[in-house]
């Protein structure tokens, strides 16, 4: 089910209804969010629910073993039993066509004549979600990190709740499962603060990443030939506000339902095209999925406790499986090679070059970080290399007689928009949207809150997914 | 921060602008439509897999879908057809689909735009993409899809401003945005497409008024039809198609189905271009003759012909229910739908 739905909205009147009735105590309030949780995720295929429930069972029997045996071999055996079902699933369902065809590729590169049948296999909606956070789980219990979850409830309502089942925020443990223990309840203001944030996510998503970006962006990507400077540039601008309006959007939807039933989520992007380096946009860039990688991959990996060397191999390694993570694809590793070279180079020249920038320096490193990161965004986007390096030859005037395929408006639309874009996010680098409310008049947020409702309702979108939903 | 106010203020100037949106683009002649996308289609096609023998389903281009009416059609067999037809499209990729996903063994009536029926097999092509895609997405359709399409129905039904159509009547944000213009840094030779077609819940199609009676409007739509017939267009495929059609048609009747081609009316400009680049002895009479189905060519029958056909491509609102009538009383006379008891 998606957030920008006619079905999501009357589902959630109906959650709200029951939770804010007085019908249910908490734990069958509980079971209730768990069952509504259930029908969120299997109105999009239900036989699918049952890997949801293998990895729910598989983290709750390996996390309970886990918080009473001492023994250290078992202890590895339990996180062990763990990681290869939930990373087995992984594998086979997002991975395996893409390990097939590469195997074919190689059996083929050797003269082996070697044609595998495809496999056709379904993705799991936020299969590479759920599966990291039970993952989070039962590492942190094997760390001794955290407590076990009280009881079965508890666990699969943190594994399966709706607001972050399928898009994150990848949460942790110690973060939510607490809040399930005392009745939770939504004042009116947190209530109608997450109602605000609702409305935003939904603004991000249907109006900005739908309506003014995405055209542009499959327009310049799908062209099938080389384009122009101008093209190139406003394709790949285009793209780069439309991920982060979609998944931000994402982000403050979730955020904001679970606000709506009394329930607190970290914050998942924070104005990242402001970041001056790049250490600053993955601090501000999906930060549940980023922090996970540095707590479960780059830190186990060694991270800056074993020399300059290690630490670079490793934070490539933790950027190249960060880059797959996102698809199984190698413009996808080729991605998060480009984003590890970026913070290698940064830190290398951190390390020998101390310099003390003013605003005007700062406003230049973040328009250089902002430019570079775009970069990265073409081979994202772009099915095949091929397709990426056409682009970015024209982004660097390397076509100058590539095909004119935009109109003057769609160059100027995407110029503004991402002008405004990047000069928000730098503006509120140190500022929160909660801040910025708090300062105007009431009169003023309702308006630009109803001017957000009425944008949405003109473009009214077709319920296209949310991007990372592939994810 | 005083959010309860801020609320309230919001609750108010979102209903005054959302009325005022609705009230202003109902003064330009806007009124409540049924958008004809994927999952309205989807939901017709779910009903072929728990049609009987008696139903019939119509596949094909928009000639089918403006010319035969269906209520006219239950009037008389007390059975509503399945609208499967699709405007652009090659009817080939949804009759494999039923042949080849379904156990339908009943009545599939075959639209025969000879452009379109033998256009392409090629699976990049326009005429065969778009329905395949419909296709596809029958076949993907998730349940939220078919109760988030069952909701907006009512919603559809009341508010002229919610509508997914594109080009020159377009009126979603997108579809605004898209409209404004500046300078001639691309050429779109297109001239603007007005859309001209009523739909309702259940697929059924009838021309616009306007494009009845505003002669500028019928105009604009003649003037693509001459669009579309002044390019360079890749040559029809008529060894590939027709294999394909025999192929599918064979295993259709093996499990007792029941096919018949119907070739809807055309006119003037048009229908002078079809006979040049479709001639009927070449295309019609040929499928005709291999298919060795009942088929139905508007020309052959005086009844079928002199009706209004604005545009020269679909039949008027009205006309459409006449031709319905008749082509019915002709394929009743003819015993060619065995299975339907007429009222």
């Amino acid at each position: 089910m998606l957030f920008n739905s006619l079905g999501f909205i009357v589902f959630f009147v109906f959650v709200l209804i029951f939770y804010y009735g007085p019908l249910l105590n908490w734990i069958n309030k509980k079971r209730m969010l768990l069952f509504t949780s259930y029908i969120f995720y299997g109105l999009w295929n239900p036989p699918l629910i049952i890997i949801l429930w293998i990895s729910t069972l598989v983290d709750w029997i390996a996390g309970n073993k886990l918080a009473v045996e001492e023994k250290q071999s078992k202890r590895n055996m339990w996180l062990l039993f763990s990681m290869v079902i939930n990373l087995g699933f992984l594998g086979f369902f997002k991975y395996g066509n893409f390990l097939l065809e590469n195997f074919t590729l190689f059996m083929n590169a050797i003269g082996i004549d070697y044609e595998a049948m495809p496999m056709n296999i379904i993705l799991p909606m936020g299969i590479s979600f759920y599966t990291f956070q039970t993952m989070s789980y039962t590492i942190d219990l094997y760390n001794r990190k955290i407590q076990p979850a009280r009881t079965f409830l508890d666990f699969a309502l943190y594994v399966t709740f709706f607001p972050q089942l399928v898009a994150g925020p990848i949460v942790r443990a110690k973060d939510l499962i607490e809040q399930f223990y005392e009745e939770k309840k939504a004042t009116a203001d947190h209530f109608i603060w997450g109602l605000f944030l609702l409305t935003l996510g939904l603004f991000e998503k249907v109006v900005m990443a739908d309506s003014l970006l995405s055209e542009t962006a499959d327009t310049v990507f799908d062209a099938g030939k080389v384009v122009n400077f101008w093209d190139a540039w406003s394709g790949t601008l285009a793209f780069s506000g439309q991920i982060f309006f979609d998944f931000a959007g994402y982000s403050s939807c979730a955020i904001g339902i679970a606000y709506m039933l009394g329930f607190t989520l970290g914050d998942n992007f924070l104005y990242p095209y402001g970041s001056i380096g790049f250490s600053e946009f993955w601090r501000r860039w999906h930060i549940s999925l980023s922090t996970w990688l540095k707590d479960y991959l780059y830190i186990p990996l060694g991270g800056n406790r074993h020399g300059i060397t290690r630490m670079y191999v490793a934070l490539m390694l933790t950027m190249l499986i960060g880059g797959l993570w996102h698809g199984a694809a190698w413009t996808f590793v080729f991605w998060g090679f480009l984003h590890g070279t970026y913070l290698i180079v940064e830190r290398i020249i951190r390390s020998r070059i101390k310099m003390e920038v003013g605003v005007m320096g700062s406003i230049l490193l973040a328009v250089f970080t902002y430019t570079l990161v775009n970069f990265t965004w073409v081979f994202f986007r772009a099915k095949e290399f091929g397709t990426a390096k056409d682009v970015i030859s024209s982004m660097l005037y390397l076509n100058a007689d590539g095909a004119k395929i935009l109109g003057n408006f769609d160059i100027i639309k995407i110029m503004v928009l991402s002008a405004t874009l990047f000069s928000t996010h730098y503006y509120m680098r140190r500022h929160t949207v909660k801040m910025m409310a708090s300062k105007v008049n009431p009169w003023f947020l309702g308006l630009i809150w109803a001017i957000m409702v009425f944008l949405i309702s003109i473009a009214q979108g077709s319920g296209e997914q949310f991007i990372y939903f592939q994810f | 921060m005083n959010l309860k106010q801020s609320l309230m203020i919001t609750t108010v100037f979102a209903a005054v602008f959302l009325i005022g949106w609705e009230m202003y683009w109902r003064s330009q002649g806007f009124y409540p439509s049924i958008d004809d996308d994927n999952a309205l289609w989807g939901i017709q096609r779910a009903k072929v897999d728990k049609a009987i023998k008696e139903d019939v389903v119509l596949i094909g281009s928009s000639r089918v879908m403006f010319d035969i009416q269906l209520d006219e059609w239950k009037k008389i067999t007390g059975r509503r057809p399945i609208q499967l037809a699709a405007g652009g499209c090659s009817p080939l990729p949804v009759f494999h689909d039923i042949v080849h996903t379904s156990d339908f063994s009943g009545t599939i009536l075959v639209g025969v735009t000879p452009g379109l029926f033998f256009s392409t097999t090629n699976p990049k092509a326009q005429p065969w993409a778009w329905p395949q895609s419909k296709v596809d997405y029958f076949h993907k359709m998730t349940y939220a899809q078919v109760l988030n399409h069952h909701l907006s129905i009512p919603l559809q039904k009341t508010f002229a401003f919610l509508s997914q159509d594109e080009g020159v009547d377009g009126i979603n944000l997108g579809e605004l945005v898209k409209k404004i213009k500046m300078g001639g840094r691309i050429y779109d030779p297109m001239p603007p497409f007005h859309e001209f077609a009523d739909v309702t819940a259940e697929r059924n199609v009838s021309m616009k008024r306007q494009a009845e009676t505003d002669t500028a409007y019928t105009n604009s739509i003649k003037a693509v039809w001459k669009f579309f017939s002044s390019g360079e267009g890749p040559p029809p495929d008529k060894a590939a198609t027709l294999k394909l059609f025999l192929d599918d048609l064979k295993v259709f009747k093996a499990r007792g189905g029941n096919v018949i081609l119907v070739r809807c009316p055309s006119s003037d400009f048009l229908r002078e271009h079809e006979k040049k680049v479709t001639p009927r002895s070449e295309f019609w009479d040929q499928l005709v003759q291999q298919a060795q189905v009942k088929a139905y060519h508007f020309e052959d029958y005086p009844q079928l012909q002199n009706l209004s056909i604005p545009e020269w491509s679909h039949l008027s609102a009205d006309d459409a229910d006449i031709f319905t009538r008749e082509l019915l009383q002709i394929m009743i006379k003819d015993n060619v739908l065995p299975e339907i008891k007429t009222k």
